[in-house]
């Protein structure tokens, strides 16, 4: 009995394997591979991107390699040399010490494998620290802000601001200067050029190009506290034409302004909602989150609400109810959401700087009210 | 075996107990807790490491329960990263190294054919720094806020007072420095071993391989440690006293962590592994029959791997923005360390060919080693180049690269370690369908847990992150990640079963089971208290395959000890311990330095400042009172037969 539970269980635990690891190259809905995921970094839509999955496809193909030649040795030997039924158990093999030209040999020949690698790297390594030279001319630049857990974008040549959706034209190279406002955070586009961290105190830069319009999913990559999980963005490449209308949007007014934050939109269904909600936001919102699109507050930009597509920093999508439940209870979406809890004072964090909606105590028709609002806002 | 005092320390022991006085139980409580002996604390190192491998395994299975399913509730955001951060802290410095330190206490003394390591007592201070360290560190559970949520990173300026009021991050701090000072005085004490205590004729290039990554490893500590101490030093500093060495407010760079981090981290990875491969380097011979392979570039390999290990920082931080030179010169050098590390593999390869390969459960483990550290070297040559390590920092598939290094490198290495040196050790040896069912179910569960976070990672999963939502793609492959790491915990769980089992029930072992290569396996089964009752004389590398297999003039001689004079012996100490319950109290007190207890719903402000104080006075007493006692010493005589064994191999000579 205990001769035969071993083969049946190695075997057993091999089929196992054969079956899960194939299984586990398909996502959820059946696609393979998941190789056109919103993250993923197999799809590249951009020339940075496209280098970065270049050379690791280059480095995927020599390590296969060496796994095959090394990894056949192994199993040749590990064949070969097994000890068999039957065989002599006091045969001693043959002692060989070594063999310096096989040594001397291996070691070159793993060498000169490096430097089919180092090459395209060194390239690599350039490409993505410098805009390249015809790029250069019609390039935009746009001032990333990091903070505990959503983005601030600054669009500085026309100066405004908005949050956790960075758009801008396809085919045009986009400057980002990273900053950040509280702890290290990572900027990344999977599908556009990597990532590279924002860190306080000191200004990163990096570059991104879409070539053809599109919708991007990007994620904060460097451990930030609580919520680090829940840190997304959207990246929006937008055609020409389509880019020159939304800058001339976001420099629009969109409330009437002066200490007033009713809307200056005029079609509205219920007026009288919308300036309830305008009240609501005022006490309770105004403080931190600053509808003037020149302004930038402790909280994101609120100026084009109602034009995003997400919310809650990319992890929802912008809809009615899902704006209820984050305006409600944010801190069931968001751990330790500043919105909900209040800002700690910096000098005593155990002490609150500024009240979250916590204390508001909000009931379900005033945030009903404050949704309403909110999509006036476009 | 007949006991006697030497002559010159019979003073000190005229009273035969008390704290004061030297203490000469060698059973029980006092016998445990004032041991020297180098195979006593061995066997604690590794029961302590086991443990917390049983806790940070809990914590890996909570966290894998957590990402099973998308968007999945079952624990909070908080202690989802408590979880990560304790599970990192306690694999790297509360299972693997210590696990490491157990063999280095336990097989190198007698591989060189030492009585004891060099400084008895040092040790014992060493093992007590490891356990009360490990206890700091996880004391942090028990307070309010909980362990540390801040990665085993700990990334500046998360970890300042402002974005982490927690005590759970003080505990995390003074933990560390305790277990570094458990670290540097073990590594102190391993090289002024090799490099004096070896048995006649050993010369260093006679030396087993698993000796020379200890020599090579405990360098690499005393270099590594001090920066990480400075670190730690320089972040209590800017969370108690205001100091601005990581905070941007004051001028504080967070980027200068990074580096004092990794100055330390990278090598601290090959403090890891080094160990592990000594351990392969010495079980393959064995079970091949066959001398080591290139054992010179094997061993020149394992010390550029540690010099380079010291160049190659940066890439840590390909992402932070660091210039092109900067970047590209840290690529190439790491990208070197691909070369030792093949060669190693490589003469591997090149010692088991030609061999007779007997597949018993330490092979399986040793080969089982082979693949997955090819695996994992492969994904580290990948971001190894920045413009990939772009896309794959901070993603699973750093997390699948350094599982398959660390898991399917370090602690297959040590599990083939324990099943190898277990007779050795207990006298009794561990059941072999058993150990070959835990090797499947390991290796598979591993194998399961693991590789699809290759898939996850380039296919844009963060790192260190709480859930992730379902319309991403990565719920199948975390779906069977959970699965496998269910069997791995299971196959653990299984191995140190079968070695409670193996110890009380297993068959008896003889001296050299395995028809082993090296020194230790010509002693008894288990040693002696010490070691070896002859001096052994070393005429080649692989010594007790020689006596077996060699030419006559190849055999080593037997020096009997002096019939007058004996074996001499450590003295066991009350000191080490004391010594370590003063440094951990007063890391306790610099913990709770600004820390506000509520007793009974009234604030009251513990006294974090006199616990330092006192702390420090037992630490000044433990020290100078170890000093004054001396180091003592008593001789033992062989026993009859061991006096008989050595009369036979003389005679034959």
């Amino acid at each position: 009995m205990s001769k035969r539970i071993l083969p049946i269980w190695a075997g057993l635990m091999f089929l196992v394997m054969l079956i899960s690891i194939p299984q586990c190259t398909f996502s959820g809905d059946g696609r393979w591979f998941n190789i056109e995921g919103q993250q993923s970094a197999l799809d590249p839509k951009g020339p940075i991107a496209q280098n970065q999955a270049d050379i690791f496809y280059l480095i995927l193909w020599v390590t296969l390699f060496l796994f095959i030649t090394v990894g056949g040795a192994l199993a040749l030997a590990m064949w070969r040399f097994r000890e068999r039924k039957g065989d002599d158990p006091n045969y001693i093999p043959p002692q060989s010490h070594g063999h310096p030209l096989i040594e001397v040999g291996l070691v070159v020949a793993s060498a000169a494998l490096l430097v089919v690698i180092a090459i395209p790297t060194f390239g690599g390594i350039i490409l993505k620290k410098q805009v390249p030279v015809h790029l250069e001319a019609d390039a935009i630049e746009v001032n990333v802000t990091g903070y505990q857990w959503w983005w601030g974008f600054e669009y500085t040549e026309h100066g405004f601001y908005t949050a956790n959706e960075i758009v801008f034209p396809a085919g045009r190279a986009v400057k980002l200067n990273l900053h950040a406002n509280d702890v290290i955070h990572s900027f990344w586009l999977p599908k556009l050029a990597g990532k590279v961290d924002l860190i306080p105190g000191q200004v990163n830069t990096m570059w991104i190009k879409a070539d053809e319009p599109g919708y991007f999913w990007g994620q904060c990559a460097e451990f930030c506290g609580d919520s680090h999980a829940y840190m997304l963005f959207r990246a929006i490449a937008l055609p020409e034409d389509e880019w020159n209308e939304w800058l001339e949007r976001q420099q629009r007014e969109t409330i009437v302004g002066n200490g007033d934050y009713a809307p200056v939109k005029e079609d509205i269904e219920d007026r009288e909602l919308v300036l309830k909600g305008a009240e609501l936001y005022a006490q309770h919102c105004a403080r931190c989150h600053s509808v003037d699109s020149r302004l930038q507050t402790m909280g994101p930009n609120l100026a084009h609400f109602g034009s995003r597509t997400s919310i809650a920093s990319g992890w929802m999508e912008n809809e009615p109810e899902e704006l209820h439940r984050w305006l409600k209870e944010p801190h069931k979406v968001k751990p330790g959401n500043f919105m909900w809890y209040g800002f700690p004072d910096p000098s005593d964090p155990s002490r609150v700087q500024m009240e979250g909606l916590k204390d508001a105590d909000l009931s379900d028709s005033e945030v009903d009210a404050l949704v309403a609002y909110l999509y006036t806002l476009q | 075996m007949s006991s006697h005092h030497s002559p010159d320390s019979a003073a000190a022991h005229s009273e035969p107990t008390g704290l004061w006085h030297r203490p000469l139980k060698k059973t029980g409580w006092v016998g445990f807790l004032t041991t020297v002996d180098h195979k006593k604390i061995g066997i604690a190192y590794a029961l302590g490491a086991l443990f917390f491998l049983l806790v940070g395994g809990v914590e890996a299975l909570i966290i894998r329960l957590q990402l099973m399913v998308p968007e999945n509730e079952l624990i909070s955001a908080r202690l989802y990263n408590q979880l990560f951060t304790m599970h990192g802290t306690t694999m790297i410095f509360l299972a693997v190294m210590p696990l490491s330190a157990a063999f280095f206490n336990y097989i190198m003394p007698l591989q060189i054919g030492a009585r004891d390591v060099a400084f008895p007592r040092m040790n014992a201070l060493g093992l007590w720094c490891f356990l009360l360290g490990g206890i700091l560190i996880n004391m942090s559970w028990f307070f309010d806020q909980g362990a540390p949520a801040i990665g085993w990173f700990a990334y500046a300026p998360l970890t300042d007072r402002q974005f982490s009021p927690d005590i759970g991050t003080d505990f995390w701090i003074m933990g560390l420095q305790i277990l570094g000072i458990a670290s540097l005085v073990g590594a102190f004490n391993f090289i002024t071993t090799i490099l004096n205590m070896r048995a006649p004729g050993l010369s260093m290039m006679r030396l087993p391989v698993f000796t020379w990554m200890t020599l090579i490893t405990s360098f690499l500590i005393i270099l590594a440690f001090p920066a990480i101490t400075i670190a730690l030093v320089e972040l209590m500093f800017d969370r108690h006293f205001g100091t601005y060495f990581f905070n941007v407010d004051g001028g504080g760079k967070p980027i200068l962590w990074q580096h004092l981090f990794w100055i330390f981290g990278h090598p601290e990875v090959y403090i890891l592994i080094l160990p592990a491969m000594g351990i392969i380097s010495e079980v393959i011979p064995v079970f091949s029959r066959k001398t080591l392979f290139g054992y010179p570039l094997i061993i020149f390999s394992g010390a550029v791997i540690g010099f380079l290990g010291f160049a190659v920082w940066s890439h840590h931080m390909f992402t932070t923005g660091l210039g092109i030179v900067a970047t590209t010169a840290f690529a190439f050098l790491t990208m070197l360390i691909a070369i030792p590390t093949g060669v190693k593999i490589f003469n591997w390869i090149g010692t088991m060919w030609g061999g007779r390969l007997r597949f018993t459960t330490p092979m399986l483990y040793a080969v089982g080693f082979i693949w997955m550290f090819m695996m994992g070297g492969f994904t580290g040559i990948m971001h190894s180049s920045p413009p990939v390590d772009a896309q794959q920092q901070d993603t699973y598939f750093v997390v699948a690269h350094f599982h398959y290094v660390l898991i399917g490198g370090s602690i297959f290495a040590l599990l083939c370690g324990i099943h190898y040196w277990f007779p050795k050790v207990s006298g009794r040896i561990m059941d072999e369908t058993w150990g070959k069912i835990n090797f499947y179910t390991v290796f598979v569960g591993f194998n399961i847990a693991f590789f699809p976070m290759h898939i996850l990672g380039m296919t844009g999963m963060p790192r260190r992150t709480h859930t992730y939502k379902e319309e991403m793609g990565w719920a199948e492959p975390n779906f069977w990640a959970t699965i496998g790491a269910l069997m791995l915990g299971f196959g653990i769980l299984s191995c140190i079963i079968q070695m409670i089992y193996s110890y009380y029930k297993g068959a008896k072992s003889p001296n050299d089971p395995w028809g082993g290569r090296t020194l230790e396996w010509a002693t008894a089964s288990p040693p002696k208290e010490y070691n070896f009752a002859y001096t052994p004389v070393i005429h080649a590398r692989d010594q007790v395959w020689e006596d077996r297999h060699g030419t006559p003039e190849k055999r080593m001689d037997k020096i009997a000890p002096d019939p007058e004079h004996g074996i001499h012996m450590p003295d066991q100490s009350w000191w080490p311990l004391i010594t370590s319950f003063g440094i951990f109290f007063a890391c306790l007190g610099i913990v709770f330095f600004r820390y506000e207890f509520t007793f009974f719903g009234s604030l009251s402000y513990t006294n974090g400042i006199g616990l330092l104080v006192v702390g420090l006075v037992v630490t000044l007493v433990g020290i100078v009172k170890w000093a004054l006692e001396g180091p003592g010493g008593y001789h033992l005589y062989p026993d009859a037969e061991d006096m008989e064994e050595i009369r036979q191999s003389q005679s034959k000579n």
